[in-house]
């Protein structure tokens, strides 16, 4: 490859109309052995001013394990004129076998004005034929929600955790779904979050005989950090969906409870503590509690139950990373519908 | 694959987290645990399993070999080869929480007490840690050891289960030396373990394109309507390497490739590409179909092995510009020894689906670079209006290792005035597409066998028939008349010119690799 397009740069200026004409050329140039890979098409959409350069940066990470065609979008919808400007690179990785170098490529955009209007035209015109569209999109949704746009995506992403009202969001994305008349997959990067704490916790299930004690459960205590209060409440919401739980009414924020299908309340405790997005979670009935929380060393989990208050020989399972890399990563190696996600959602929508 | 009959009622809290079956609590019993396959593969394996968080939160390792050793020794030897060894880097604090599990047990494997002693740990460790009384006994010690071993482990009832646990026993290849031996094998192993409870590793079934072989041909509706006598000229399958026999000159000089390889590696990936759908993804669905394959095998006369079967043996060479001795000048390996390490055979299948299709299998050591593929090589397009000239076919790769991945060759017109016609390559890489590394066969092998998947592993019956159709080859090689000659190849070559000819009399001839 040239080398200008081996840095996180945003590559070679190019004329959007010679775009593909481009990138055939960057690959006619190559000096060395390249492979190019791809498996997914990768957009990402930003309104923040400088969001080209960071995004450039997080893709020339994220195709290190996932090959994709990426196509990093910047918008300001604020600017008085119509404008577009395009740059073509390309992210090269030695692969795991011998030393080939696998390029993924990259079209960047900086939209000036009318955002709404451009953008399908944009991305309809650089997809790499035949394979998935995933959208990640990094603001909040807003009106209008384009439905052309909409009928191409195969996958959102985004990251409801600095959403400011979570119903309003949610709605618009299923309004826009509906529109579009397209199954798409709601991907929350909040909801990847969670995945070893969910991963943890289950563990303690696994065995049949152990079943018993879902009917026990009475308390939940989830210690979150500041900022990720919807982080732990998707937790609780997915406790209650897959034990069907049912929310009781609460005026206290961060004190709520459920009923158990037999009747049985589980007081939940959501506890705002300096850390990890997810600090700790503790599960009890009567006489036993599961116990999740992170190891000193940061980037584990400790995994005990017993006695509450007693002592324990903690396990030891890798914890998620809360950079957007890995949790973008996580995401992308996943496949199919996100239907627990949905049903935990269900639960809490009122309590997001 | 698929959720064994057994398998407990599904955990609500795992749903979307993890597609494959749960394993439970269990204790891993290693017979033969200061060898070279648990220092080099299984704890390596076990760690890696529990870096990635895949083992349930019970997992109890206990060694059992002659050596006195303490806990700790074990242990550190054990660390010392894990870093050695794993696939991914040792994590102090993760090793610290695994070697916790980790115990020794010093027996003689015929010492009746040295197992009575472990059914008694076993007791307390299912007391102590929670394993439930679930037990997978691994035999990684020498095959002579399995008799007694299976004798005692019953004696001491540890082939018995309480209600709702289990005891399962992994037994590694060689499955025997010969039918008979196979059969006095699976006897001795039911006397004390059920065929359900008996787990036969091939860990070539583990390998993530073995497994993609099913996925290729049953998952992609445009490979099905092909995979027949109508549309395959013939296919190849081959398991080169490098390397001699490197200090395994003892078992080599009994056993020889077809042994070695053949009887069980390669058939195995035979029966993969040649079997007909299973009718469900369950362990003895994919197996019944397998076993039909080998059964399907035309077998031959004395006479035809001369003709169908190559043996070889390589003599001095270099490999990779490097000189190398003979096979006979090897440490252990008797000067006279007729031992073959290259073999190549022209199989036929005799079912509808593949009459008259030849399968050419090789194997060899010492031979130009190491490479396991299958290539399915399709029938030539209509000579009418392109292929006048060429005698290229279409042509679907599947490589086994190393370099994981599939490639199909189609002709392309060469740019230009005129129709010139060239071989043109698709590759798909494991390695390229997908970044996340492949796990060891063995993890996976070894997480099937704990949550009680029994697909990627042989069934007595596959390892039977597949005895009877390697003895009579056996036999005819080592007949007092007329037995077959052994060619000589040297180190560094694609093997004897016999197996070229073996081909080209069909108007053949090998892949290049």
């Amino acid at each position: 490859m040239p080398p200008v397009a081996e840095t996180y740069s945003l590559g070679v200026p190019v004329e959007v109309s010679k775009i593909d004409e481009e990138l055939k050329k960057l690959w006619q140039e190559s000096e060395s052995a390249a492979t190019r890979a791809s498996l997914v098409n990768l957009a990402v959409y930003s309104e923040d001013a400088g969001s080209l350069s960071k995004n450039t940066q997080l893709m020339a990470n994220i195709t290190e394990n996932h090959a994709c065609r990426a196509i990093v979008i910047e918008a300001d919808c604020d600017a008085k004129e119509n404008h577009v400007e395009a740059w073509i690179s390309a992210h090269c990785h030695v692969s795991g076998v011998g030393s080939k170098q696998v390029c993924s490529e990259q079209i960047s955009f900086l939209l000036k004005g009318g955002c709404t209007d451009l953008l399908p035209s944009i991305v309809f015109s650089h997809l790499d034929s035949d394979l998935p569209f995933y959208l990640w999109w990094q603001r909040e949704f807003r009106e209008p929600m384009d439905p052309q746009l909409w009928a191409w995506v195969d996958r959102v992403i985004y990251d409801s955790q600095g959403w400011e009202d979570f119903r309003a969001q949610m709605s618009l994305l299923e309004s826009a779904e509906q529109e579009a008349n397209q199954r798409i997959v709601l991907c929350d990067l909040n909801w990847t979050r969670l995945d070893s704490f969910r991963f943890a916790l289950a563990q303690f299930f696994d065995h049949p005989a152990s079943h018993h004690n879902f009917a026990k459960i009475n308390k939940l205590r989830i210690d979150f950090a500041p900022g990720f209060r919807s982080t732990a409440v998707l937790f609780a919401g997915w406790l209650a969906a897959q034990l069907s739980w049912q929310s009781d009414k609460t005026n206290v924020p961060n004190k709520f409870s459920f009923a158990s299908s037999s009747g049985g309340k589980i007081e939940v405790e959501l506890r705002e503590r300096l850390g990890q997005p997810i600090g700790e979670v503790a599960m009890q009935t009567s006489d036993i509690e599961f116990l999740v929380t992170h190891a000193e060393c940061g980037d584990l989990l400790e995994v005990s139950r017993g006695k509450p208050g007693g002592k324990r020989t903690p396990q030891l399972m890798p914890a998620e990373k809360n950079d957007p890399v890995s949790l973008m990563s996580e995401e992308l190696m996943r496949g199919g519908p996100h239907h627990v996600y949905l049903h935990a959602v269900e639960r809490v929508r009122d309590l997001l | 694959m698929n959720r064994a009959a057994d398998q407990p009622e599904p955990n609500p809290l795992r749903e979307g987290l993890s597609a494959r079956a749960v394993p439970q609590p269990c204790t891993i019993v290693i017979f033969g645990a200061t060898g070279d396959l648990t220092h080099r593969k299984l704890v390596p394996a076990l760690y890696n399993l529990a870096a990635d968080g895949e083992l349930p939160l019970a997992v109890e390792i206990v060694g059992f070999a002659r050596r006195p050793k303490t806990d700790d020794e074990f242990r550190s030897d054990l660390e010392e080869a894990t870093r050695k060894f794993s696939r991914q880097s040792v994590r102090d604090e993760i090793w610290k929480n695994f070697a916790q599990s980790i115990f020794y047990h010093q027996s003689e494997f015929e010492d009746e007490s040295g197992y009575k002693a472990l059914a008694k740990r076993l007791d307390e460790i299912d007391k102590s840690h929670g394993t439930r009384g679930n037990r997978l006994f691994y035999f990684a010690a020498s095959p002579d050891q399995f008799e007694p071993i299976l004798k005692n482990l019953k004696n001491a009832g540890l082939n018995q289960t309480c209600k709702g646990s289990w005891a399962r026993v992994i037994i590694e290849k060689p499955f025997g030396s010969d039918l008979a031996s196979a059969r006095e094998l699976n006897s001795v192993v039911r006397n004390s373990f059920t065929e359900e409870q008996t787990y036969r590793i091939d860990h070539f079934l583990g390998k993530e394109t073995a497994q993609n072989i099913l996925v290729l041909r049953f998952a992609n509706a445009i490979f099905a309507p092909l995979w027949n006598t109508h549309y395959i000229d013939h296919v190849q399958i081959t398991a080169a390497e490098t390397l001699g026999v490197e200090g395994r000159a003892g078992y080599y000089e009994t056993a020889g490739a077809l042994r070695d390889m053949v009887q069980n590696h390669l058939l195995q990936l035979l029966c993969l590409t040649a079997m007909e759908p299973p009718t469900d993804l369950s362990a003895d669905s994919i197996r019944d179909e397998k076993v039909k394959v080998v059964r399907s095998l035309r077998r031959w006369s004395h006479n035809a092995i001369a003709t169908e079967v190559v043996r070889g043996q390589y003599a001095k060479g270099a490999i990779n510009g490097e000189p190398v001795v003979g096979y006979r000048q090897e440490k252990n390996v008797n000067p006279d020894s007729q031992t073959e390490t290259f073999v190549a055979l022209r199989l036929y299948i005799d079912t509808w689906r593949w009459a008259e299709v030849p399968i050419y299998m090789r194997v060899g050591k010492r031979l130009p670079k190491s490479a396991t593929d299958i290539s399915i090589h399709f029938k030539k397009a209509p000579a009418v209006l392109f292929n006048k000239d060429s005698h290229d076919l279409n042509v679907l790769v599947i490589r086994i290792q190393p370099d994981e991945g599939i490639s199909l060759r189609i002709h392309a017109k060469v740019p230009g005035t005129s129709f010139r016609i060239e071989p043109v390559k698709m590759d798909f890489h494991y390695g390229t597409s997908f970044g996340k590394a492949s796990p060891e066969a063995y993890e996976r092998l070894l997480l099937d066998a704990m949550s009680g998947d029994a697909t990627l592993f042989a069934r007595r019956d596959e390892v039977e028939e597949a005895w009877s159709f390697i003895d009579p080859i056996e036999e005819a090689w080592h007949a007092k008349k007329n037995a077959p000659e052994l060619f000589f190849y040297p180190a560094g070559s694609w093997g004897p010119e016999a197996a070229d000819d073996l081909l080209a009399r069909d108007g053949r001839s090998w892949r290049r690799l």
